[in-house]
Parts: C-alpha cells; sequence; structure tokens
C-alpha cells in the first residue's frame, strides 16, 4: 500500500526537519516521553483517545496515529508546538478545550507538553535519536539491491532481429515477431496517394500539393519512396514540423509566465536554433550537449549560447525575485524536471522532498543534480564574438561612469521639490492621522506613527510635476546636465542582438529583473560590500560555482550538508567525471559534465528515450506510451527488443534523427493501410498495440491550422524569425492580463526594448499573419484560442505525447471561426481560379488538393449538390471540416 | 442584434434537427441515427420534452456515478478577485479599535513596502438572525441571510501573490499547470446537460480575473475538461454562430453535406470510435448554437426575479446577470459554473484589491455582489434547487489587518474568511478562528485542499478517490493532503 510507505517517509523526513530544527535553537532541557509525556496521557488523554475510544477519530496511542490525527486534522506537527491541536487546546489556545471534561493539566505539564513537541515528539522510550544521524539517514541516498535491474537502467543491447516470414526490414521482423505470437495479421501497404500524404504531414506538417502529388505519381522507378523521403527531409519546412515536436520537450514559450507575464524578446533565437538544428541533422548527442552546456564547450558560437535558451524556457516570475529567494529553486526544479522527463524519461522531480517512491532515486541524486546546475543564472547575451561583446559592455560601463556623476546632481536639485509635492500628495490623499505621522519630528512619533511615515514618505511624485515646477535656474542646470546625459547616451555603442542565455555566475548578485523591485525585504540583498559579481569577470580568478546543499523535505530554508555534483546513480556505469574544467575558467564545467554523462552512450536512458520519441510521432504512440517515463510508473514497452535494437542502431549511425526517419519510414509497418478491418487481430488486440495496421491521427493544432492555410493557398512559407500575432477577439484578450508587449517586426538582429504594456498584438486576420503556427507568439497565460480548443499542451511543463480530445467546441471552431471561413473563401477562390466556371474540375481539383485523391461518384454527387446549390465557399468550407481532413492516416 | 435572436430560437434548431435527422434520411441518416442512439436523440425528437435536456450518445460529458450518494448536484462558485479584507466583511475584530495605531508585531510580512500600524474596519458591524452573527453592513442583503450560510473564518493560502494564490484556491497548486476543481469535478462526474458545456465560467464585465485562463485550465487533463467561458453578453460562446452574412439554411446544407460525406468516409474506415464520436461533437455544437442562447437569454425571466437579482440597477445590473444565468445553467444541468466578480483593469479599484482606499473600493464591491448573491439564494430556494446546488463564496486570499499609508490594506494569505451554503449544508454556524487581529487563521485552519476536499465530498466524491494518471503518478486534486471540513459534510 503505497499510503502506509508514504507516510513513514514523511515520519522520517518530518523528524528529521524537527530535530535539526531543535538542534540549532537553543538548548532546552529534553523532556522525555517515558518521563514526562506518558503519565499526562494515560491520566488524560488516552481516555477518549485510545483504546476504549477515539473520539473525533483521533487515536493518541502511538506517534502515527497523532500525526495522522483525526476529523479535525493532525493533533502533532513535530517541532512545532503553537502549530500542534495537541497543544494548543490544552492550553486553552483552541477550542474546545482539553481535557473535555477533566480537570486542566499543570502549568508545567503544558510547558513539558510545548517542549516535547518542540523538541520533535519523539514517542519511543529511548529519547531522540541524534540529529547528525537522522540526517545521514536522510541524506544517505545508497541504491537499494537490484536498483538497476530494470529494463530501463541496463545498457540497450544490440537485439538479435527475429526471422519472421517474408519481412526483411528488421523493424518489420521484430513487429512480425510479436504479431505472430499474438495471432494478429499486419494489414496491406496503403495506397501510394494515401502514403504520399501521409509522409508529408508526418515529415513537414502540410498536405501535397498536386503538382507534388503528380511528381511522387510520375516516378514509377523502383526507390520513389525513399526518393519521396529524401525530398522531405531536405525541406526547411521539416525542421518546423519536428522542431515543434521538441519544443513541446522544452516547454517553449515567448512569455516568462505568472502575474507580470513579460515577454521574452529573445526567446524565438532559440526557438528557430531547434529548428535548424532539426534541419541540419544536428547529431542529437550534440544537441543535447549546446542545450545544457552550449556555453561551456571547447568551441562557443553564438548558435551553441541561443541553444542554452532551452534550460531557461520554463515560466518565470522576473518580478520581486530578490524578496522571494526561494523561487530559484523552483526554477532549478523546473529545469531537472525538464532534463528529466524530456530527455532522461525519468520523474527526477519526484526526489525534490524525499526519495523516488517507485524508481531507484534517493533524494540525493536530486541534489547531487542540483549541484550539477547550481551555478545556473539567466542572462542576455549580445550576439558578438567575445573580444567585441567585452568591448561593447566596457563602453556601455563606461558611460554609465561618465552619467552617474550627473545623475545625481539632477537628483539633488529636484530632491526639495520632489520632497514638496510628495508633501501635498500626503495632504491631499491620506487621513489626518496619516498626515500628523508623516509631519512631526521623528523623534515623536509614537511606533505606530513611526509605520505610516516609512510608508508614505517612501512615496515618489512625478517627475513632470517637478519639471514644471522648479526655478528657472534649477530648470536650466537640469536642462543641461540632461542634455549632457543625451550626448553621452549617444555615444553608447549600437545595441547588438541579443539572446536569452544561461550560463554560470552568482545569482546572489543577480541585476534586478523587469519590475523586480526588491520592496519589504531589504535584507533579501546582499550587502553592498560583498565582494562576489554576477558574472564571471574576465582575468578574475576561475569561477567557483556558489555552495548547494541536500533540502530537507525540499525546503530551502532547510539546508543539510552541502553537495557536490552528480548524476543518477541508477543510470551511471563507469565513472563519468562530474565536473570537466574549463580552460577558459568562466564557468565550472558541472553542466558540461551533466551534458557529456546525458549524451554518452553509457546512458541507458538518454538513446531510448528519443527513438521512442520519434517513434511516437511517426505510428502515433510510443513503444513506450509514456514519452517521458520510462520508470516503473510508465507504460511497459511493447516491443522491448525493438526499442532496444533501435536505441543501438541510433548511436551506431551518428545520434542522426534524420537516420531514424529512414530508417522507419522504409518500413512495411509505416506503409501498412490504417483503413483495415480484421475481426480475429481486432479482437486479440483491440488497441492496436501490436500495430497490426496504422494508427491514425488527428492532427496536432499547429499541423490542422497549416494545412488549413496551405490548402486554401494562403500560408506564408517564410521560414524563421520574431513570433506573429494571428487574429485574437478582444473580449478573449480581456479575460488575460500582463506586461511586455512589442508590436510589429523588428528588422532582423535588431535588439528589441520592450515598451508596451498590453498582452497581443492586435493584427486583423490576414496573410501577414499567415505564418506557420510554430511562428505563433506563444503567451503562457492565454494560448492562442485555436491551439487551445485542439489540445494544445500545457505550456509550463515539460509534454508527453499529446492529449487528443474531440469536443463540440472544435467543431464551433471549425464551422464558425472567422479565420476558417477566411480561409475557405480563399480555398473557393482558389478553386475557381484553376477552372473558372467547370463546376467538375473544381470538385475534383478540391479533393486533390485538401485530401490528396480525386473524389468518388457519390462524394461528387454531394460536392456537387451542395456547391451548385449553395456555391462553392460552402464545398470548401466544408471540405476543411471532414474527419479524413483533419487526421493523418 | 438579429442573428442573435434568429438563433435564440429553439424552433430553428429544432427544424434544422428534423432536417438532418427525418429528411436528410437515406444511408447518412440511418447511421448517423444508429451513431447517436436511436433512443437518445430520435425519441426526444419525436416527444420535443424539452428538446435541449434530451440526452445525446456519444457525449464527452455523459453523466457518471458518484462514490456514494452525493448532497448537491452541481456547484456554483463565487469568487472575488483580488482579496476580500475578512475584518472588514465578516469576521469583526474590536481589537483592531483598540489598538488603532499601534504596530502589530515585528515580523510582520507585508507584499508593497513597509508594513503600516493597525487599523479598526471603518465599517460597523451587526448581528443578523437567530444565529446573531455578526456581518459588516456593507452586506445588509446577506447579513439577511446568516442563518443559511456557513461561514469558514480560518481558510489560509500558501501565496502572498494574486495569481499564485488564485492558482491555490482553484487547483490546490501555486504552479500553473493543474486542473482546476471544476475540470476535476466534471471530470468524476460528467454532466447534467447534453447541450452545453459541464464547466462554465463567466467573468467580470470589467474583465477576466488575475491569473486569467489559467485559472480554469485543465492543465495535465485533455481540453474536455477545461471550462468554457461564457460571455455574459452578446452570443456565450466564441464562435458560438456563424459570422453575420452566413444563414442557418447555409449552415444547414454545409452541416448535412458534411455529415453524408463523414458517413461515407466512416464506412471505410471502420471500428474507429474517434471518427464517430467527431460526428457527434458535431451534432453537440449545433445544439449548443441553439440551446446555449437560450440558457443565457433572460427575456423569459419575470421582472420580480429580475429586480431580485439587481437587475434594474446599474451599479448590480453586472454580477446580477451572472449570478441570473449562473441559476440558468445550473437549472439546465451544468455541472459546476464559476463565476468571477473583479476584473482586470484598473486593479485597484476592478478588483477587490484595495491597497489604496478600502472603504471605497469594498463598499463598492459589496454594493455590486450583496444583491444579487442574495437573489440568488433566495431564488434558488424558491425553485427547490439551493439543496442539490453548492454555492461557495471566497477570493484568493484576505488582507492585512494593518494599514496600508492608512487608507489599504494588503494582501494576506495567512487568514481568509469564505462561506459556503446549500447542498443541505447547516446555515448559521461559524467554523474556525483568526487570532484577535485577524492576521492568521488559529482555530481549525482550512487549507484549499480541505475546501476541495469538502467540496468534492458533498459531491458524493471521496477525493482520496478520485485520480487522474499523469506523470507516472495518480494524481489528485488534493495531492495528498486535504480532509473534509466536519461541520460542513456533518
Amino acid at each position: 500500500m503505497p499510503g502506509a510507505r508514504l507516510s513513514v517517509a514523511a515520519v522520517l523526513t518530518v523528524a528529521a526537519t524537527a530535530m535539526l530544527a531543535a538542534a540549532a535553537a537553543a538548548q532546552t532541557p529534553p523532556v522525555t516521553f517515558e518521563d514526562h509525556i506518558r503519565p499526562i496521557m494515560e491520566r488524560t488523554c488516552w481516555n477518549c483517545h485510545g483504546a476504549a475510544a477515539q473520539l473525533s477519530g483521533l487515536d493518541l496511542r502511538t506517534r502515527a496515529g497523532a500525526l495522522e490525527g483525526g476529523a479535525k486534522g493532525p493533533a502533532l506537527v513535530p517541532g512545532r508546538a503553537e502549530d500542534s491541536r495537541l497543544f494548543r487546546m490544552v492550553a486553552g489556545l483552541d477550542e474546545p478545550a482539553m481535557p473535555m471534561g477533566g480537570e486542566e493539566l499543570a502549568d508545567a505539564e503544558v510547558a513539558a507538553l510545548r517542549a516535547w513537541i518542540d523538541q520533535g515528539a519523539h514517542w519511543d522510550a529511548g529519547g531522540a535519536t541524534p540529529a547528525a544521524v537522522a540526517l545521514a539517514a536522510l541524506e544517505g541516498g545508497e541504491l537499494p539491491p537490484g536498483a538497476r535491474d530494470y529494463w530501463a537502467f541496463r545498457p540497450p543491447a544490440r537485439t538479435p532481429v527475429p526471422v519472421a516470414g517474408a519481412f526483411t526490414h528488421p523493424v518489420d521482423r521484430f513487429l512480425e515477431a510479436a504479431r505472430r505470437e499474438a495471432g494478429v495479421v499486419a494489414a496491406p501497404r496503403a495506397d501510394r496517394l494515401t502514403l504520399l500524404r501521409r509522409a508529408y504531414l508526418d515529415l513537414t506538417g502540410m498536405p501535397p500539393t498536386p503538382a507534388q502529388a503528380d511528381e511522387f505519381l510520375a516516378d514509377t522507378a523502383r526507390g520513389a519512396w525513399e526518393r519521396l523521403i529524401e525530398r522531405l527531409l531536405a525541406s526547411p519546412h521539416y525542421g518546423e514540423r519536428w522542431g515543434r515536436h521538441w519544443l513541446d520537450v522544452a516547454r517553449y514559450a515567448d512569455s516568462a509566465g505568472f502575474e507580470q507575464d513579460y515577454t521574452r524578446p529573445n526567446a524565438w533565437r532559440y526557438r528557430d536554433y531547434v529548428i535548424d538544428a532539426f534541419n541540419a541533422d544536428k547529431p542529437y548527442n550534440q544537441f543535447i550537449r549546446e542545450q545544457i552546456a552550449g556555453d561551456e564547450l571547447d568551441h562557443t558560437t553564438d548558435e551553441t549560447l541561443i541553444a542554452t535558451g532551452f534550460l531557461r524556457a520554463g515560466p518565470r516570475v522576473q518580478f520581486r525575485e530578490k524578496d522571494n529567494p526561494e523561487r530559484r529553486h523552483d526554477y532549478l526544479d523546473d529545469v531537472l524536471e525538464t532534463v528529466g522527463r524530456g530527455m532522461l524519461g525519468m520523474t527526477v522531480q519526484c526526489a525534490r522532498c524525499h526519495d523516488h517512491k517507485f524508481d531507484p532515486i534517493p533524494q540525493r541524486d536530486y541534489y547531487r543534480l542540483q549541484a550539477s546546475i547550481f551555478g545556473y543564472v539567466e542572462t542576455d547575451w549580445p550576439l558578438l564574438d567575445r573580444a567585441a561583446a567585452d568591448a561593447w559592455r566596457a563602453r556601455n560601463a563606461a558611460v554609465d561612469r561618465e552619467q552617474q556623476p550627473l545623475e545625481d546632481e539632477i537628483a539633488a536639485i529636484e530632491a526639495p521639490y520632489r520632497e514638496r509635492f510628495r508633501n501635498e500628495l500626503i495632504r491631499e490623499r491620506f487621513p489626518e492621522n496619516v498626515q500628523a505621522a508623516a509631519f512631526k519630528p521623528e523623534a515623536e512619533r509614537t511606533p505606530g506613527e513611526q509605520l505610516l511615515a516609512a510608508q508614505v514618505l517612501s512615496i515618489n511624485s512625478p517627475r513632470w510635476d517637478v519639471a514644471a515646477a522648479m526655478s528657472p535656474e534649477h530648470k536650466a542646470r537640469v536642462d543641461a546636465l540632461r542634455a549632457r546625459l543625451a550626448a553621452l547616451d549617444a555615444r553608447r555603442p549600437p545595441a547588438p542582438a541579443m539572446a536569452e542565455i544561461v550560463t554560470d555566475g552568482d545569482y546572489r548578485f543577480a541585476p534586478d529583473g523587469p519590475g523586480d523591485q526588491v520592496i519589504g525585504c531589504p535584507e533579501c540583498r546582499l550587502p553592498p560590500d560583498e565582494p562576489g559579481t554576477f558574472l564571471h569577470e574576465p582575468g578574475g580568478p576561475a569561477y567557483e560555482a556558489p555552495p548547494s546543499y541536500f533540502l530537507i523535505r525540499g525546503d530551502p530554508f532547510s539546508p543539510g550538508s552541502e553537495m557536490s555534483p552528480g548524476f543518477l546513480g541508477a543510470a551511471t556505469y563507469g565513472d563519468p567525471p562530474t565536473v570537466v574544467p574549463r580552460p577558459d575558467g568562466r564557468t565550472s564545467g558541472r553542466r558540461l559534465a551533466l551534458a557529456e554523462w546525458i549524451a554518452s552512450r553509457d546512458n541507458p536512458l538518454t538513446a531510448r528515450v528519443i527513438v521512442n520519441r520519434i517513434w511516437h510521432h511517426h505510428f502515433g504512440r510510443g513503444i513506450v506510451r509514456t514519452l517521458d517515463n520510462l520508470g516503473r510508473m510508465g507504460d511497459a514497452p511493447t516491443h522491448p527488443g525493438l526499442l532496444d535494437w533501435l536505441a543501438v542502431e541510433f548511436m551506431d549511425r551518428g545520434w542522426s534523427i534524420k537516420q531514424m526517419h529512414r530508417l522507419l519510414m522504409t518500413s512495411e509497418a509505416y506503409r501498412m493501410a490504417s483503413a483495415y478491418r480484421h475481426e480475429a487481430s481486432a479482437a486479440a488486440d483491440p488497441d492496436n498495440r501490436l500495430l497490426w495496421r496504422y494508427r491514425p491521427q488527428r492532427l496536432e493544432a499547429e499541423a490542422l491550422r497549416d494545412a488549413i492555410m496551405t490548402v486554401s493557398g494562403g500560408i506564408d512559407l517564410t521560414v524563421g524569425g520574431p513570433p506573429v500575432f494571428p487574429h485574437v477577439p478582444e473580449d478573449i484578450l480581456r479575460t488575460s492580463g500582463g506586461k511586455g508587449l512589442w508590436c510589429g517586426t523588428p528588422p532582423d538582429g535588431r535588439r528589441i526594448e520592450v515598451p508596451h504594456e498590453g498582452i497581443w498584438c492586435v493584427e486583423p486576420d490576414g496573410p501577414q499573419v499567415w505564418r506557420r503556427s510554430v511562428y505563433v507568439y506563444r503567451r503562457r497565460s492565454l494560448g492562442f484560442p485555436f491551439f487551445e480548443t485542439f489540445d494544445l499542451p500545457d505550456q509550463n511543463q515539460t509534454a508527453a505525447a499529446r492529449n487528443v480530445s474531440t469536443v463540440s467546441t472544435q467543431a464551433l471552431t471549425l464551422m464558425n471561426n472567422p479565420f476558417v471561413l477566411n480561409q475557405a473563401r480563399l480555398f473557393a477562390a482558389r478553386l475557381e481560379r484553376a477552372a473558372p466556371g467547370d463546376l467538375q474540375a473544381q470538385i475534383e481539383l478540391a479533393y486533390r488538393i485538401a485530401l490528396t485523391r480525386p473524389p468518388t461518384t457519390a462524394e461528387a454527387a454531394i460536392a456537387r449538390e451542395l456547391a451548385a446549390g449553395r456555391g462553392l465557399v460552402d464545398l470548401a468550407h466544408v471540405m476543411l471540416n471532414l474527419n479524413e481532413f483533419l487526421y493523418l492516416r | 442584434m438579429p442573428s442573435h435572436h434568429h438563433h435564440c430560437r429553439k424552433k430553428t434548431f429544432w427544424s434544422r434537427r428534423d432536417f438532418l435527422f427525418q429528411s436528410g434520411g437515406g444511408i447518412a441518416g440511418l447511421a448517423l441515427a444508429d451513431l447517436l442512439g436511436r433512443q437518445g436523440l430520435l425519441a426526444a425528437g419525436a416527444a420535443q420534452p424539452d428538446a435541449c435536456a434530451a440526452p445525446l450518445a456519444g457525449n464527452p460529458f455523459a453523466p457518471k456515478a458518484p462514490h456514494f450518494e452525493p448532497r448537491a448536484k452541481a456547484v456554483i462558485s463565487l469568487f472575488m478577485s483580488g482579496g476580500v479584507s475578512q475584518v472588514d466583511t465578516f469576521d469583526p475584530k474590536p481589537a483592531l479599535a483598540r489598538h488603532a495605531g499601534q504596530p502589530l508585531a515585528d515580523s510582520v510580512v507585508v507584499r508593497q513596502g513597509h508594513p503600516g500600524p493597525l487599523m479598526p474596519s471603518p465599517f460597523e458591524f451587526r448581528r443578523h438572525g437567530e444565529s446573531g452573527i455578526e456581518v459588516s453592513e456593507i452586506f445588509p442583503h446577506l447579513g439577511a441571510k446568516v442563518d443559511e450560510l456557513a461561514f469558514i473564518r480560518s481558510i489560509y493560502g500558501r501565496s502572498n501573490d494574486h495569481i499564485q494564490a488564485t492558482y491555490e484556491m482553484q487547483s490546490g497548486q501555486i504552479r500553473m499547470g493543474f486542473p482546476a476543481v471544476g475540470s476535476w469535478v466534471t471530470y468524476g462526474l460528467g454532466s447534467e446537460s447534453a447541450s452545453l458545456p459541464a464547466f462554465v465560467v463567466m467573468n467580470d464585465h470589467r474583465g477576466g480575473p488575475l491569473g486569467g485562463p489559467n485559472d480554469w485550465s485543465a492543465g495535465f487533463m485533455p481540453a474536455t475538461y477545461q471550462g468554457t467561458l461564457f460571455r455574459a453578453v452578446g452570443d456565450p460562446i466564441v464562435d458560438l454562430q456563424p459570422p453575420d452574412g452566413m444563414t442557418v439554411t447555409q449552415q444547414r446544407a454545409r452541416l448535412d453535406a458534411l455529415a453524408r460525406l463523414n458517413e461515407i468516409d466512416l464506412a471505410r474506415n471502420p471500428a474507429n470510435s474517434e471518427l464517430a464520436a467527431r460526428i457527434a461533437s458535431y451534432e453537440l455544437a449545433y445544439r449548443m448554437q441553439g440551446c446555449a442562447p437560450e440558457a443565457v437569454d433572460i427575456s423569459a425571466e419575470s421582472e420580480a426575479t429580475k429586480k431580485l437579482y439587481g437587475l434594474d440597477n446599474p451599479l448590480t445590473e453586472p454580477f446580477g446577470r451572472q449570478c441570473l444565468l449562473a441559476r440558468r445553467l445550473v437549472e439546465r444541468g451544468v455541472r459546476f459554473v464559476q463565476l468571477f466578480h473583479g476584473g482586470l483593469g484598473q486593479q485597484n479599484t476592478d478588483t477587490w484589491d484595495a491597497h489604496s482606499n478600502l472603504r471605497e473600493n469594498h463598499a463598492l464591491h459589496a454594493a455590486e455582489t450583496d444583491l444579487p448573491i442574495a437573489g440568488l439564494l433566495t431564488d434558488l430556494k424558491a425553485r427547490g434547487l439551493l439543496d442539490s446546488t453548492l454555492l461557495l463564496w471566497h477570493a484568493e486570499f484576505g488582507r492585512m489587518p494593518i494599514s496600508q499609508r492608512g487608507v489599504g490594506r494588503d494582501h494576506n494569505p495567512g487568514t481568509m474568511t469564505g462561506w459556503m451554503a446549500g447542498a443541505g449544508i447547516r446555515g448559521g454556524q461559524v467554523i474556525g478562528a483568526s487570532d484577535d487581529f485577524g492576521y492568521r487563521a488559529v482555530e481549525q485552519r482550512v487549507s484549499a485542499h480541505d475546501l476541495h476536499a469538502t467540496i468534492l465530498h458533498l459531491l458524493g466524491i471521496d477525493h482520496t478517490r478520485l485520480t487522474y494518471r499523469y506523470n507516472g503518478r495518480d494524481m489528485r486534486l488534493t495531492d495528498v493532503h486535504g480532509v473534509p471540513i466536519p461541520q460542513i459534510v456533518a
């Protein structure tokens, strides 16, 4: 029973926390259960909460019982008497006072109970386990025996390819062996047009044009299928399609999330990096290295720096970060979860607060992994070579230095005016008591008045008021100073293109993020004289990562021992380095070591996870259905031998994803028909786990929108660049808030400032926004409605397989959405242009464009009836609603 | 709006339906009839008891059995966005007047700037009803209902940030990406309505709440379970009606052709339940076109009813309309209605977020909601719906007992007062308590998990058994926490 295991672990953790707290707290003479508490319990508690009765469902005979509590919740919070009902009720702090109807406890007894709970509420006779022992037990993190005795942790072996009938392709021989065992029969090959459409939708996310179909049909020579695959793999639209799959893994969005939901104006460079990487068939192990440690490689480039955008693509508050230091741990957790589920297929994040319940991932492994990335800081990086970047920074810093005294002087001149306006504002806006507090001498203020004064005297007055009220001399002086400031600004070097990257640094010295005012928590700041810098200073001593700790119960305020970097023990073979020292001393080399461990042939998880993902997209379901979880709570592989064989093959073929497409798509399995009825197979394997026919897949939201625009002919196939903003009705925009929006498309390479507040650039529906869906702005707080309706995955966590829902709002969208109707009109106009006045030809063409096939006689008749009776737009609109149009099959 | 009116009439809708199922005839008609369930649609079509109430085969929201006998069938959640001050509404603290102007404690953490001194409520409290529960003068109509309300004065949360606190109250988690309580409820129970979405959200007329659409997202569940945003004016659902220029006849022709072509396709792809479900989804969509406008068309309501909700007064009209629509939706079988009061715009004035002038802010928002909510209670009771409907009122957090610059109050997740009513809950009771100043919940502290466990319990669901497999784990709305509030579920 998992519940039981959970409570044991929880008790241990709670106990250890309490002990540490107790050890750190002032020494109170220990109270023991046997000597002090048991007598109280026996006399007063156990009559009603013991063997005879458990009133309110509460049993106080054991510690577990007290922790579990009764109807009102737990009776005990070890270490916190003030929060424990047991104490509060006997102390008369909570109703009803306990013992109910009995004699009140003596003060000394109440004090003993309090001390006992504060010291951890140890129930045993022997007294407390020393805190150090408890912590050591918690941090021990030894793998249980047999931890690696699980398929996903064993290195994949090149399984011998079974012999299975006439099949020659290794993939088919694996599949057929399993089919025969289960008595299911593979479907025949689909017809050529079905295959053509399948390949186009699968590899590029768009249906083929009639010309492309003709080209394929005309190629009747041997190898036509292979040539088609090569053409599609060479298309720049391949990377848009398959890059999008990876962007799901990377939880990519163009905004930061949470209340402000700031725009991340350069996030799209990472998106384009991913698209380019797929188009270039970047080896997957290199793809991993760049995304995790692109700033630490022997040869860093703009491209590898942009790749680290992977690490920071998740949600970040970016507001008052300094007041909430614990958030950094959530961000680190976001990174570990994404790396864990996304690349390793392991729910690493489950071990943040306790050992993983199901997989051999001790909590210590989590904090070793955390130490591997703990140098992590997010920064904007000029896309210049290193010397030029340093020079750019230096020139800016020089201007800053010259400007500072001028700004100080302006502030000094303005100060008395500001004070006057502030006082006027206080008089106007605040009640008497506040005014009295603000305007009396500090020494005369009561403690409450001091608070009020601090609140209102910190108000700023608007600058324009000050400027208007200044004396002519002051004004002249300030204007002159401002002119000099402007002249100095003109000396700033032109802003280069910027990338949002991650590198090593010291988070404690992070400059403010956008809107990140430190308020209410000045002590969260480092003292100004504390030595240290945010980023490594060129020429300084080699970078050292700030210390990170094992966190008891995952609580940032309960640190245990300092942690050194490391990996998942169960998935580590040999003795890979946990640090790869960097000759330039700029970074720690810890992330690089992590990347090398993940991207290593010796890692049993990495290759399996990615080939399984590739398989999923080609066949509609992974060999392991849970793409992000190869652990014990994930699904078992349907074809474990095949998965291993593919993983080895993948690594042998240089970690090439395109090679896997070639391999899988040339199998007979990929070319089976989906429309195939076989009663015995359906009875034996109704879910088609054994792949006896091709599994149809509803197009993802993006592919559906792209297919609609492709069919209408309206699509703009420009590759790459800043995001676009398809039309969203205003009342939907009004359901969402946030800041930091830029509108329009800035020239490529120019730094985009963030001048506006808002949430979406309002553009009419038109060709300027009919770009491929991968380029649509991704706002975390407001999913693009068309995508949301068609199962956009949550943009805040790394995604597994997408959900496929069939809801009526999808029908409403395709029936009534103005975008869809515009595309239908465009489609109709295209048909009319191609075959003016010839309805027969228009219907024929409509089918060939939308469905890659001619209509049957029955279909043509229905189409003719509709188009002749109503119009061509009606037919075009219906085509975009057809089930057949919505499915890859 | 002629097109709006046009589609509001059931007659139009049914003549279209008749066309599809009767004159549409032939192979397509027969197959579709078979698909959609002879018993469901066709029987209803023949008898026409209430077109919109007829069951629909293939409906993803088909009702599911609860774990045990439920106390309520539907929920109306009234969310006061921005954070309501407990000490100025339902949790009187005389100690604030006695200690006015003094500091609260050394360790107060506020959201904005520096902490101020204790500030008494600018409002008077009065005892009401047989229970004698005290309610602030700004809620006279709800005051008159105290004997029907169960107040919880000890709700606490984990974040003093609007968004994260809203997520916690809606999903139990302070992070994005987790299903809202309404999603869990529709996942667990389905819906009684085959013509309307199961989980409906209505926003303040000034805009969405802080947190936006994530507040009603299905998180890791399929989109099926996400809240559907109903607009209070115009078409209730985005893309519900064809744009201007398309006639009903035209749409009917397109849908008939679509159905016939899809039938041919279905015959070629046998045993594909997804294709059949998609065909059915068009039927449900078409039903929605007919039924959703009818559900939100209040023209047939009596003048007395409209007055009961305050529709005759511009101040109470917007939220009154939301409350009246909530009743109409619950009447029509919608499972979970989420109303938000307080919308984006000027956060300090358009929501309950009274940093700068508590007196004006709370007096205004109370005046906007007091009569409509009391009217909703009255109306539900009069129609015999109150016992089967749970009403829930709360915000994302409470506010500070100390002042912000002598006039406002900052956020306080330490305690908040909410209330529940209906569902056979004993009214006139106060559950839990905050400390003398209303700074922290101290007695019977109630977390979002406890609230959620309570809601599920009233709906006949054991919160520990309602699970959804995600990420290798059986996820729960209440994670590993939550205890139903005993006085509520008793």
